[in-house]
């Protein structure tokens, strides 16, 4: 038992540093992924992290793998799909052809632009994250968006919560600050954070489906994101195991971890629904 | 908590060859006229007729082609648009729902404070929802939707009210105690423009009647409003 579920974490110190990174991204990616999923922006989620890759990629080009380079250059294109794409506006039906067609070109752009100067392994890098690659400084980082992010989910609850549930009135008692935005803007800071981890076609999926698997539970928020939140380290600890002891790749082992608990915690809901149905 | 305001200080509400256009299409021309304080007027006409879209620009939402609005200094103003757009799936109570109507006592940081929770209670007793305030709002009804929303409305204590078809897809009942609450709020001397499809209503209750048509075609007493209608 101890060996199985203990050891890796006590002689590698990689081991120790992914986990701790995936601890830290799952408080925010709970809190995120709850209201993205509550507000059903799941979709927008998906755009924003392509968004992320060809900035990434640029940053490659200028800093090969560094941490700092492809962050920054993430970050930029992230906020710019965010405030260009309208995202910010309105956050309901959109054409979703224009979505696809706006993921696609993203998505071999940052391709493209990365082999052109690199190769398939930094591509695999940048699309599939490297947690166990995961170095003091990245870890830092993670640390401090978290706990931001974390942060002014707590302070902008309330904007956040009326935002989503009725945005005119929002506008009538405050309409100055632009709520809307700072949401959008906290979901790529996550999604950045997430993306040295899990990479950008990945790093939605931490974001999601722990929050989905608890949004199936009609609990309230505040509820749902602390359910978030422990399905995410639940899924982030299996997922490292499972990785270590099978030796496949990390990142997606995590996601796969993660979307065993959202089937698994569909079908408890349905077999519950089931027994009280007939009960 | 009710309590007789004078909004005659505060001033009409005046409009001056108000013009919205949506692109091409002209949804709102030259619309001129005052609603004075202490004023109950509803606003009729056909679909497409721009009656959602005099709202809106008194509202102060959408940008004018031309023409203004102006609004009493200082007074607030209340605004419920049509079949308002609440996300319902969100998991809110309708306590927390009405107590938004107290944002400007707390703002979007400050704990929600006691008296605006015990307002709250009360204008949910108002409308008929006592004993509903820690159901979500999702498992409402239309018309329960429509009564916590009017709830909301009363704690936010506006001096001006504008509401776009409060009774459409409502029960009866509902219409009869979301009516009520029309008239106390004008008795209480705020200025009320609500744009309704129920001419028997207008009949009843509504002294002042506009009807529009992308252009106003009639301002004034309800009675002779409705003899422009019925041509």
């Amino acid at each position: 038992m101890h060996a199985l579920l203990m050891a890796p974490f006590e002689t590698l110190g990689f081991m120790r540093t992914a986990l701790v990174a995936c601890a830290a991204l799952a408080l925010a990616n709970g809190a995120i992924g709850t209201l993205l999923v509550l507000r059903r922006m799941s979709l927008n989620g998906d755009v924003l992290g392509h968004a992320v890759m060809p900035g990434a990629a640029i940053g490659f080009l200028y800093g090969g793998s560094s941490a700092g380079w492809l962050s920054l250059g993430g970050l930029v294109s992230g906020l710019a799909v965010a405030v260009l794409g309208g995202l910010v506006g309105s956050g309901r039906a959109r054409d979703d052809v224009g979505l696809v067609a706006f993921y696609l070109v993203a998505l071999s752009l940052g391709v493209v632009l990365i082999t052109w100067r690199g190769s398939n392994v930094d591509a695999m890098r940048v699309l599939f994250g490297t947690v166990l690659a995961i170095d003091y400084r990245a870890l830092i980082q993670i640390a401090v968006v978290s706990s931001v992010v974390v942060l002014a989910v707590a302070a902008l609850y309330r904007p956040f919560t009326v935002a989503a549930v009725d945005p005119a009135f929002l506008r009538t008692v405050s309409p100055l600050l632009p709520y809307q935005m700072m949401f959008v803007v906290l979901v790529v800071l996550v999604l950045v954070a997430s993306f040295q981890a899990f990479g950008t076609l990945l790093a939605l999926g931490p974001m999601l489906l722990p929050a989905a698997a608890a949004s199936l539970w009609s609990l309230g928020v505040a509820a749902s994101i602390a359910l978030a939140v422990l399905l995410g380290l639940v899924a982030s600890l299996t997922g490292l195991l499972i990785s270590y002891h099978g030796n496949l790749p990390s990142g997606p082992a995590i996601v796969l971890a993660a979307g065993l608990l959202f089937i698994m915690s569909h079908a408890l809901r349905s077999a519950i629904k089931l027994v009280r149905g007939h009960a | 908590m009710v309590q007789a305001r004078d909004n005659r200080e505060a001033g009409p509400i005046v409009l001056h060859e108000v013009t919205v256009r949506y692109g091409l299409q002209v949804a709102l021309e030259r619309v001129s006229g005052q609603f004075p304080p202490a004023s109950l007027t509803a606003v009729v006409g056909a679909n497409g007729a721009g009656k959602s879209t005099l709202l809106a620009a008194i509202a102060g939402g959408l940008r004018l082609a031309g023409g203004s609005v102006q609004r009493p200094i200082g007074g607030l103003l209340g605004f419920l648009p049509q079949r308002a757009a609440v996300d319902t799936s969100y998991p809110v109570t309708v306590a927390e729902l009405v107590a938004l109507g107290g944002w400007r006592q707390f703002g979007a940081f400050r704990a929600i404070p006691a008296s605006v929770r015990a307002r709250a209670t009360e204008a949910a007793a108002i409308v008929g929802l006592h004993g509903n305030l820690e159901r979500r709002i999702g498992a409402l009804s239309t018309g329960e939707l429509q009564r916590a929303l009017f709830a909301r409305l009363i704690l936010e204590d506006p001096a001006a009210i504008l509401l776009d078809e409060p009774f459409a897809a409502v029960d009866a009942q509902t219409t009869t105690v979301l009516m009520d609450q029309l008239i106390r709020w004008y008795r209480d001397g705020r200025t009320l423009i609500v744009v309704l499809h129920d001419l028997a209503l207008v009949r009843a209750w509504f002294p002042t009647t506009v009807v529009l048509a992308r252009r106003c075609l009639f301002w004034g007493p309800t009675e002779s409003a409705l003899r422009v209608l019925a041509t």
